[in-house]
């Protein structure tokens, strides 16, 4: 009878220990206490300002922080994930990443990813949480749980030539605002400037500007319930025919995305849809030799614009809670209000923290300097995240959908017939309900 | 796989002394074509120099004459990659990768030619198949294994996987096979064992050919790209040709740096290739080497 | 046939009691290279035999089932697979032409240039075989760039509609075999010259003696004489052509406009790193390894039969 007690007692403690165990929250670090963790990042992997605002973000973590070490590990952002999975299959867990938005469900379900609720006490997130966008904190939530932080991102932003649209006898103060008005003036630049007229540069491995582009005109790349695929449907259809449309018409000329890029920079193209981080960039080939301006994404006639944002967030993979902690350490400095002013000036994405614009101690000299962060910010309230198609078929579906709107909008043959021949074969790789 | 018809060593090169084959108008046939194939051949490499050398603002001109030479495309380089530790690098690893597949083919081709052993035809064919086998295939496993020695990021990692090359072995195989037996009857009589004979019999006699392979192992190893992007991760420790890619942003691709650095990753080999140049060539005249 | 002089000359009686040494010694000195390969290439390839029949993204998390034939069956049905097998086959004979013929012609032709202009072509036309692919690959990028590039000058120019090499699905996959051939052709002009040179001077002289014409002796003579050479170079563009071409379809085009360059090495690099369908990409290994195994076997007998060999 006493052995039963004991025993009875002994589950009780035990059960009391586990459900405890998984209430109890990271602690902070432990004075003394030196941890070193990883940082997979796809800016450090290419030259440039991405790399430099980046270390600059790490060295001033590292400085803040004594007791943690960052190795930052670079990778190509289409590659990251690749590089992710086999360094878990190698057993070298890393520590925290930076996931494009289109991976993440996939890094949750397969690469461990936890919900900061279940790492983080409420209080301690909710603190961090303030002054963040609401919309951009929805980016990396799933199922009603949060699992990373949005870090580096950005909007569809028009970009447009001021010269060439004075060569074409356009006010560059009135950029278009529908994509009715963006085939007029489009035509209008290949007719009195002699240059291309606009790129819409939504072709590529990733979706999010066609997510954007079929939810501006109601439509949707994946059902709201996440279980089927919309891309076929018909204001999806309606919209990928606008596009073709400006193909055909010769307003939009068929080249690679990244010779629309290279055209963009060397003066050639009068509109250019693109990611606002190519910013910087532009700015840089624009100078002395045309005035480079932006507008924001163009509207289906009066229909509401509904921009969505391209980027990375950032993910806790460690499973040693020092680690753990410390990468949460170096997350809540990333997109902290100095963390975004690094990565907002430096290295050209959308601040998710917008008060800082108006904080003299933060971004305002800069933004008062940089005009075109305008339609970007101003993008930012109508945000809508960059869905995740579901499944381990993913990439393979995506590259189905993706390779159907090429065909679509530069091939020959039917938009429908070639849309929904892909939606059929795609969802025969989607996992079952 | 190879054909015995085409030896390594000795060198028979004749030079014909009859007149030209197919009369004056073959040869003028054979000088166009000829000049034309040079033209296709380097101008694609003058065209990532004059680039290299053209400010950011006049990248996409066309004019075949940079009109206005700037370096400063390679101080872009210079300043954003460490391009002289990632020279370094390369060279490093193209020496280790160059000795240590000469030693493993030298080994090895003289075994397969000096005895006959159990499983000998079966064992050099697994050599050439190794041909067969496509780096797609071996590269997820042997990361994973680099990754659990803990080699990551580290010279071992990019050298040990190719300690060895089939194309060496098979290569040294076919030389080994015309090598004059006699020098060998000659050694052995002198009291010299299978290991003294093959250093300082053999390796002394194919000297000529050891040093053409090694400068083919040498260009080959220093043109390796896809291994060590793989398991390098901090450009202190990459090769340069990883450099590259750094310049293929996603912000844009950055032509001047690009060619820039292109033109550093490739500068060391032309610039052997412009020394060594007679031998490269005669060395492959000699062996066929394919 | 000259095979294996060096062992001819040995004493016949160690034959009969090779000490355990003995019999050891040939392996000890394959031993460095056999471990190599066996690591690195073997091991990994019995792997992926053995990950073809499952199903399984390699992550510890994900359970590992057995799926028998069902990769296979489903990588045949798979419309990529079909494209990639297809456009192996383009890039196989499409660089037969760059990599054996045009050298063949040019080495022919150019038999008789002497003296220092042939040694000056020859420096020149070897070297793209100097330049590292990746390299190749981002230059020619620079080259073909539709809307700024030299090509795109040189249509403008001659006032023809620019033709947009990679992006054009048309034109793309031949650009690619074209850059893989580039590089090609001034090693295997150089090859074909070297087989060349070492034809017997007696035969010509002889057949010229007998009054051949140029054209004769070409055809009748130097051409069977190096034939073994072309047939050496022609199976390795057949079995190493297509993998040749992987750097520049990875820098270039991944595989694209919609899969026009794709090819089954992108292929399977594609489903291995890119995402992580470990049993597709293992099963598509291992039939491309059986299949130009078969390749090169049934290549190694035909030379063997038909090629003309010189002794």
């Amino acid at each position: 009878m006493k052995k039963l007690w004991l025993f009875v007692i002994a589950l009780g403690l035990a059960v009391v220990a586990v459900v405890s165990a998984q209430k109890s929250f990271l602690p902070p670090l432990p004075k003394n206490t030196k941890v070193s963790i990883t940082f997979y990042n796809y800016n450090l992997a290419s030259a440039g300002i991405g790399a430099e605002g980046t270390k600059q973000l790490i060295a001033e973590f590292q400085e803040a922080n004594p007791n943690i070490s960052v190795e930052g590990v670079p990778a190509p952002s289409n590659e990251i994930l690749g590089r992710l999975q086999a360094d878990v299959v190698a057993g070298r867990t890393p520590d925290l990443a930076q996931i494009v938005f289109a991976d993440y469900e996939f890094a949750i379900n397969n690469l461990g990813v936890k919900p900061l609720e279940d790492l983080i006490s409420e209080r301690e997130l909710q603190t961090h949480y303030v002054g963040l966008h609401p919309r951009g904190l929805a980016l990396a939530r799933l199922n009603g749980k949060t699992y990373g932080l949005p870090y580096v991102f950005s909007t569809p932003v028009l970009f447009y030539n001021a010269d060439v649209f004075k060569a074409a006898g356009l006010d560059p103060n009135r950029p278009p605002r529908s994509w009715a008005e963006v085939k007029k003036y489009a035509l209008q630049i290949k007719a009195k400037a002699n240059k291309a007229g606009v790129y819409v540069a939504l072709h590529g491995a990733f979706d999010w500007m066609y997510q954007s582009l079929l939810l501006s005109n109601g439509g949707r790349v994946l059902s709201e319930d996440r279980k089927r695929l919309s891309f076929a449907d018909a204001p999806a259809l309606e919209a990928v025919r606008m596009l073709r449309d400006l193909v055909s018409a010769g307003a939009h000329p068929n080249v690679a995305p990244s010779d629309a890029q290279s055209a963009m920079a060397a003066g050639n193209l009068g509109m250019y849809l693109q990611t606002s981080a190519l910013q910087n960039y532009l700015l840089n080939a624009s100078k002395d030799k045309f005035e480079l301006r932006s507008a924001k994404m163009p509207s289906f006639g009066t229909k509401t614009v509904y921009p969505v944002n391209s980027g990375s967030g950032v993910f806790i993979l460690a499973k040693d809670p020092l680690k753990q902690r410390a990468a949460w350490e170096l997350m809540k400095f990333l997109t902290s209000k100095r963390g975004y002013t690094i990565i907002t000036s430096k290295i050209g994405y959308v601040p998710l923290r917008p008060d800082i614009v108006k904080d003299p101690a933060y971004l305002k000299p800069w933004a008062d300097a940089n005009p075109l962060i305008k339609p970007n910010l101003e993008q930012l309230d109508r945000l809508s995240p960059w869905v995740p198609i579901p499944g381990q078929n993913y990439k393979q579906i995506t590259k189905i959908m993706m390779d159907a709107l090429d065909q679509s909008v530069f091939g020959d043959g039917d938009v429908d017939d070639t849309m929904k021949a892909a939606s059929v074969r795609a969802s025969s790789l989607m996992p079952n309900q | 796989m190879f054909p015995s018809s085409t030896k390594l060593e000795p060198a028979n090169i004749k030079t014909s002394d009859t007149p030209s084959g197919f009369g004056g108008v073959g040869n003028i046939a054979g000088h166009v074509l000829l000049i034309a194939l040079s033209v296709l051949a380097l101008f694609p490499v003058y065209w990532m120099i004059v680039t290299s050398l053209r400010p950011a603002n006049d990248i996409f001109s066309s004019s075949l004459i940079p009109t206005s030479a700037s370096l400063e495309n390679y101080r872009t380089v210079w300043s954003t990659i460490p391009i002289a530790r990632m020279l370094l690098n390369t060279f490093t690893m193209s020496v280790l990768l160059t000795l240590s597949q000469l030693l493993t083919a030298i080994l090895c081709a003289y075994a397969f030619a000096r005895w006959t052993f159990f499983a000998d035809k079966f064992l050099l064919g697994l050599f050439a198949l190794t041909w067969l086998v496509p780096f797609q295939v071996t590269m997820i496993p042997n990361y994973v294994l680099i990754s659990s020695f803990g080699w990551l990021d580290t010279m071992t990692a990019i050298v040990v996987p190719q300690f060895a090359s089939a194309f060496a072995v098979m290569l040294l195989f076919q030389s080994l096979k015309a090598f004059p037996p006699e020098l060998i009857d000659a050694a052995r009589i002198d009291g010299a064992n299978d290991w003294l004979i093959l250093w300082r019999v053999i390796v002394p006699n194919l000297r000529a050919s050891l040093a053409s392979l090694a400068i083919l192992l040498f260009i080959s190893a220093w043109n390796e790209y896809f291994w060590p992007l793989l398991v390098t991760r901090n450009l202190e420790n990459a090769v340069v040709q990883i450099g590259l890619q750094m310049f293929l942003t996603q912000e844009g691709d950055l032509w001047g740096p690009l060619m820039a650095a292109a033109t550093f990753a490739s500068l060391p080999i032309l610039l052997l290739y412009v020394v060594l140049q007679k031998q490269i060539i005669e060395s492959f005249m000699k062996s066929g080497i394919r | 046939m000259n095979h294996a002089v060096l062992r001819v000359n040995q004493p016949p009686s160690t034959k009969r009691r090779k000490s355990f040494a003995a019999l050891a010694t040939p392996y000890l000195y394959l031993l460095p290279a056999l471990l190599t390969i066996a690591i690195w290439v073997y091991k990994p390839l019995l792997q992926t035999l053995e990950l073809s029949f499952f199903d399984w993204n390699l992550l510890p998390t994900s359970p590992k089932v057995f799926v028998g034939w069902q990769n296979f069956s489903r990588i045949f049905e798979l419309p990529e697979v079909h494209q990639a097998l297809w456009n192996t086959l383009i890039y196989i004979l499409g660089i037969i032409p760059m990599a054996v013929v045009l050298p063949l012609v040019v080495a022919i032709l150019t038999e008789h240039i002497q003296g220092r202009a042939r040694n000056i072509y020859r420096a020149l036309v070897f070297v793209p075989m100097m330049m590292a692919p990746v390299v190749v690959a981002i230059i020619w990028r620079w080259l073909l760039n539709p809307v700024q590039g030299i090509a795109f000058e040189v249509f403008k120019t001659i006032q023809l509609e620019p033709i947009n090499f990679l992006r054009d699905e048309r034109w793309a996959i031949w650009t690619i075999v074209f850059i893989t051939g580039w590089k090609l052709i001034g090693f295997s002009t150089l090859i074909f010259s070297a087989a060349i040179a070492n034809v017997d001077r007696s035969y010509l002289e002889a057949a010229r003696l007998d009054g051949a014409t140029e054209w004769q002796i070409t055809r009748r003579i130097t051409l069977p004489l190096i034939s073994p050479t072309v047939f050496f170079i022609t199976m390795l563009t057949v079995l190493l052509g297509s993998q040749w071409s992987f750097a520049y379809i990875n820098v270039l085009t991944q595989g694209g406009p919609r899969n026009a360059t794709t090819n089954i090495y992108h292929l399977l690099y594609e489903f291995g790193f890119g995402s992580f369908a470990i049993g597709w990409s293992s099963a598509a290994a291992i039939v491309l390894f059986t299949g130009f195994g078969v390749l090169a076997f049934v290549g190694l007998k035909l030379m063997n039969k038909y090629a003309i060999y010189e002794t």
